[in-house]
């Protein structure tokens, strides 16, 4: 896989998640403040454009690999929520999610050679 | 988990067809994508020209059901619960381009999702939980 492929599959997963974490935060705050406020729009406009790059990323991803080949990446899109909540939200990283996530990336790695 | 509303609106019904609309969503751009694929041009990475095939667009309406869907599975089952039952998709996926898509699956790629299935069955639980509180 050239570097240019492994590039374009890890920002269609970070753009994937963070639309995901600007959405549900955007949820959350249409419950106080309502969805008329140009702060709740923005940040609705920007999770769907994320979410729309992530898709054609993808669109251009399968037309070159197996799907079983890329599928499998989508496992660091929990990675990344784990960093991000680790980093972000200051959250504890438990013995669970590390080795989950040594296993997904193991799999991963195993999946790239094949 | 609030009292469930009987026949298609049983939130556990609605959670099998996201996790179908998922799966079908799936094959369907792979075999839309194939269809219209143009590797050498620079342009398709950007993957715009799969909008041409029929199949994406039908991928499109499921990938949008399947998300109407678990926003109302959300409403009825705790993330902790739904979250890890859903990722059961990542069980489908593979075995869907064995069984439909013909693609040959080597036992390292086996070994290597077998991997990715276990650490994600693993973190599943803690991950809902997070984003509970998210």
């Amino acid at each position: 896989m050239s570097f240019l492929a492994f590039f374009l599959i890890v920002i269609s997963l970070l753009t994937f998640v963070a639309a995901q974490l600007i959405l549900k935060r955007a949820m959350e705050l249409s419950a106080r403040g309502g969805m008329r406020n140009s702060y709740f729009v923005s940040r609705v406009t920007i999770g769907i454009v994320l979410m729309t790059i992530s898709f054609f990323l993808t669109l251009g991803l399968l037309q070159r690999f197996d799907l079983s080949y890329l599928y499998p990446f989508q496992g660091l899109s929990v990675i990344f929520i784990t960093m991000l909540a680790a980093v972000v939200l200051k959250e504890k990283l438990s013995m669970r999610l590390a080795i989950g996530a040594l296993l997904i990336t193991a799999g991963i790695v195993l999946v790239s050679m094949s | 988990m609030q009292n469930r509303p009987p026949g298609f609106g049983n939130p556990w019904l609605q959670l099998v067809l996201s996790v179908a609309c998922v799966f079908v969503s799936e094959l369907l751009l792979k075999r839309g994508a194939t269809e219209v694929a143009e590797p050498e041009s620079a342009f398709s990475w950007t993957g715009i020209n799969g909008l041409s095939s029929p199949l994406v667009w039908w991928a499109i309406l499921l990938i949008i059901a399947s998300f109407i869907s678990w926003l109302y599975v959300l409403r009825y089952i705790p993330l902790s619960m739904a979250y890890p039952l859903s990722r059961v998709v990542d069980i489908l996926v593979p075995l869907g381009c064995w069984i439909f898509l013909g693609e040959l699956i080597s036992t390292l790629r086996w070994c290597g999702i077998a991997l990715v299935v276990i650490g994600l069955a693993l973190v599943a639980k803690p991950i809902a939980q997070m984003e509970e509180r998210l």
